[in-house]
């Protein structure tokens, strides 16, 4: 099974017509709190430090928007 | 504004104080809309009493944060000695 990840992908129409070289296959990312709803009690935390440079003091709600070609992208 | 750098564990303590001062902002955020969280008002207060000992250490050292009677002040008049917040 692939490893679980927040990328999920869709493949836009390719006009015959389209001068440029076609995107075949788009990226987009989709963070936990798009399902979350009501954020639940006691969910794991990042410490102090951690989450100064997440971003985020929860786990779960962590989502580093990286480019496809910057380095760094630890959820790949 | 005095231009001597500061010394080095100006950056270390003021990167604590930020850690601390991040997870208070996020846990205050969480509480506006979790009022009966027991454990994350544990923290909280935890957090905040960790805070107010940084900023005595803080202050002792680098002189006040917070002006208009938050911090106390060193003699001479010293609050605009340390670096400003955008020039650290």
């Amino acid at each position: 099974m692939t490893k679980f990840t927040t990328r999920k992908t869709y493949r836009p129409y390719v006009s015959p017509l389209d001068p440029c070289p076609p995107i075949k296959e788009k990226v987009y990312s989709t963070p936990a709190q798009l399902y979350l709803g009501f954020q639940p009690e006691n969910l794991p935390q990042f410490t102090a430090k951690e989450a100064l440079y997440a971003g985020t003091l929860w786990k779960l709600l962590y989502d580093p928007y990286y480019g496809p070609m910057e380095k760094g992208r630890d959820d790949e | 504004m005095t231009d001597k750098p500061v010394p080095k564990d100006f950056y270390a303590m003021m990167e604590e104080l930020q850690a601390v001062d991040f997870v208070l902002v996020e846990l205050t955020l969480y509480l506006d809309t979790h009022p009966d969280d027991y454990q994350a008002i544990q923290q909280f207060n935890e957090y905040s009493h960790a805070r107010q000992t940084l900023k005595v250490q803080f202050e002792q050292k680098f002189g006040p944060l917070l002006q208009f009677g938050n911090s106390y002040s060193g003699y001479p008049w010293n609050w605009k000695d340390t670096p400003w917040p955008w020039q650290i």
